[in-house]
């Protein structure tokens, strides 16, 4: 029984699909995810053939199309980041926390980067969706978290998750006090709340970008630890795994990653619960494969929310933080009919 | 263990523990307490020597209106609403052996606000709020039922649906939220935070009945849920049969938050926190309904209490302060077990 549990939980399962099956599926996610690239350049209200994107890319010229094509470049680019990072900051949260229902917003980080957001309108400072707002709030939230969580002991993932709901709550009560009782904060904040890759500056782009770099590398760095951490503490300990230091480190990039992401594009839901999920079905619990399939899948299913609801309610467009949710819902109830009996 | 037991008849037996009964004499006396604070303090507060005369209806005036009207309705409603809310929870947490279990998880309330934006979307001013509420409510339980394959009989399944059916409901409340005008959308967004103000003795009657029926319901399942948490292969042993005592918990849980749902809207703290409060002061294990039914109520009613007296909160709805008071207490309960080393 327990070392059935434990061979599951490393995906030393004797049914594991084979390194080589593993990454040949890599490399079609890759392909797919390519595919969601160019279509997202190419569709729109104004549809371009995706030769014609094709070419403009290998040779800008100054047609219509190619100044239709640039100026899907940055939302496609804002996908592809953050699409990344939602979905490799939802693998870590649900090692760290051994808990396949854990989200990246489980420590607090989007309560956290909003709430410091919602402030910042009030107090009346422009530009208040930038990183370095939303940046410092969100490490303070997991700052927080983890203190409580951790106490003078090490951090256990169930009082870190404990504590997460509780600053989480409070900073929801915060949030819905300043925006209830400052129409103006609210006006803005129920437009942000909802996370759109649309009309978002270019240079934010620019701005996010090492976050998520080193929060991905980071990750990556870190999925070996990851796997031990899934044996239990005391085992993990055994087998000489930093448990102590994988977690911090992991609290570090689910950060970084989640900050990041929700700075740039405000609250997606749903990318960084479903994704691991989805990619689970097919790697098995091992990190090591977990991490990169959620790298390549998580821009893909982020892409195509995006393009589908640019086609949906054409010449208009549905928000993709609205699209993820109606995609990845149907799919995670696909994913649990799927289940084998014994769940 | 200073226990006795309650028998009624052949088919009821309760052991009853002394701390239990300490606590839940104190918890009713505290709720009195609240209702005397809450019809006598403030402007329009019924004077002590008047409040029995308005009570029996004999009283004209103001203070006729006040109790008839303003204050009474609101307090009956907030007893029996946080009643139904903490004994959801306790049944949720129980049934899914999750402490962070309640109706909140499964996708209820999430269910119940997108039904009430899409009242106050599509059919504005002609059919109320906490009917699309209900209606909501009932469709989410719906497709949870239907998206798991096999009912309510399987937790995980659940809860894994019911996060699906929850991010798809909350993305389309954030949009109808975008789409109305900031007026409509505040009020939205202050039914959606879960409110008590301007409630009808319709509504008071319609939460008491459904208490008063399905807490008994409740009650007759306690010793199989009992016996359940010590994993489903010994309970089945002992001869509670557990995947179907698991489908009616979830069902007389389903209904005690849908009623109070829809008068109350979806205040959440309250389930989630209401019963690991009264677990903790109890030291019992079990659902502890009738303990967590009276935190629920007691805390639903301080909470409205404070949001009606203090002059910092006057528009908040309730379920804002709710989450503050159950954040602190969770967050301090925390550092108290912490402290003692327990969790």
């Amino acid at each position: 029984m327990t070392s059935t549990a434990t061979r599951t939980a490393a995906g030393l399962t004797p049914g594991r699909r084979p390194a080589s099956q593993l990454a040949l599926g890599l490399l079609v996610a890759a392909g797919i995810l390519g595919v969601s690239c160019l279509l997202s350049l190419a569709v729109g209200t104004k549809y371009v053939p995706p030769v014609d994107v094709w070419n403009a890319l290998v040779d800008p010229g100054n047609s219509y199309a190619d100044t239709v094509i640039a100026s899907r470049i940055p939302r496609t680019l804002l996908g592809l980041l953050v699409g990344a990072a939602l979905a490799v900051a939802g693998g870590i949260m649900q090692g760290l926390t051994r808990n396949p229902l854990a989200d990246p917003g489980l420590f607090g980080v989007n309560t956290g980067a909003a709430a410091a957001i919602v402030t910042a309108a009030a107090l009346g400072w422009g530009g208040a969706t930038s990183v370095w707002v939303a940046l410092p709030g969100a490490f303070a939230a997991v700052v927080v978290v983890y203190l409580v969580g951790s106490g003078r002991g090490p951090a256990m993932p169930v009082r870190l998750v404990l504590a997460g709901v509780v600053v989480s709550a409070l900073l929801t009560a915060y949030i819905q006090s300043v925006t209830l009782s400052l129409p103006a904060v609210f006006d803005a904040y129920r437009f942000w709340v909802i996370g759109s890759l649309a009309g978002r500056n270019p240079h934010l782009i620019v701005e996010v970008l090492p976050f998520i770099v080193v929060g991905l590398v980071l990750a990556l760095a870190l999925s070996g630890s990851l796997n031990a951490l899934a044996l239990g503490d005391d085992t993990a300990l055994a087998l000489g795994a930093h448990v102590g230091r994988t977690r911090l480190l992991g609290a570090v990039a689910t950060t970084l990653l989640c900050a990041a992401a929700t700075a740039a594009v405000g609250p997606i839901s749903f990318v960084g619960l479903a994704v691991p999920h989805i990619v689970r079905s097919v790697t098995g619990a091992d990190h090591r494969w977990l991490l990169p399939y959620c790298v390549v899948v998580g821009p893909a299913l982020l892409l195509t929310a995006d393009i589908v609801g640019r086609i949906l309610v054409s010449p208009a467009e549905l928000m993709v933080g609205v699209v993820t949710a109606f995609i990845g819902g149907p799919i995670l109830v696909l994913a649990v009919r799927r289940m084998r009996a014994s769940a | 263990m200073s226990a006795t037991t309650l028998r009624l008849g052949g088919w009821l037996s309760l052991p009853v523990r002394r701390r239990s009964v300490v606590v839940g004499g104190a918890l009713a006396a505290g709720i009195v307490v609240i209702a005397l604070l809450s019809l006598t303090l403030g402007r329009l507060g019924i004077a002590p020597a008047d409040l029995m005369p308005a009570i029996l209806g004999h009283s004209t005036g103001p203070d006729a209106i006040v109790f008839e009207v303003l204050r009474g309705p609101r307090l009956v409603v907030g007893i029996a609403a946080g009643a139904a809310f903490g004994v959801s929870g306790a049944l949720f947490q129980t049934v899914t052996r999750n402490p962070l279990g309640s109706p909140d998880v499964i996708g209820l309330t999430s269910g119940a606000s997108a039904g009430a934006a899409a009242f106050g979307l599509l059919w504005t001013g002609i059919l109320p709020l906490p009917v699309g509420a209900l209606v909501g409510a009932l469709a989410a339980m719906a497709l949870v039922w239907l998206g798991t394959g096999r009912g309510f009989s399987s937790p995980a399944r659940m809860l894994l649906v019911g996060i699906g059916v929850s991010a798809m409901s909350l993305a389309f409340v954030q949009y109808a939220i975008t789409r109305v005008g900031v007026e409509q959308a505040t009020v939205l967004a202050s039914f959606l935070n879960g409110s008590l103000a301007s409630r009808t003795w319709g509504h008071a009657a319609l939460i008491w009945v459904s208490v008063v029926v399905l807490l008994p319901c409740a009650l007759l399942t306690t010793r199989r849920l009992q016996l359940m948490e010590m994993g489903d292969e010994q309970a089945d042993a002992l001869g509670a049969r557990s995947a179907p005592a698991r489908s009616w918990a979830v069902l007389i849980a389903i209904g005690l938050a849908t009623a109070a749902v829809s008068v109350a809207g979806p205040v959440a703290f309250i389930a989630l926190t209401a019963p690991q409060i009264a677990r903790r002061l109890t030291r019992s294990a079990g659902p502890n309904l009738v303990l967590s039914a009276l935190m629920g109520a007691f805390l639903l009613t301080l909470a409205d209490l404070l949001t009606q007296q203090s002059p910092f909160a006057v528009q908040l709805p309730v379920g804002v302060l709710t989450a503050v008071i159950g954040g602190i207490y969770l967050g301090y309960l925390l550092v108290a077990q912490w402290k003692k080393g327990t969790v």
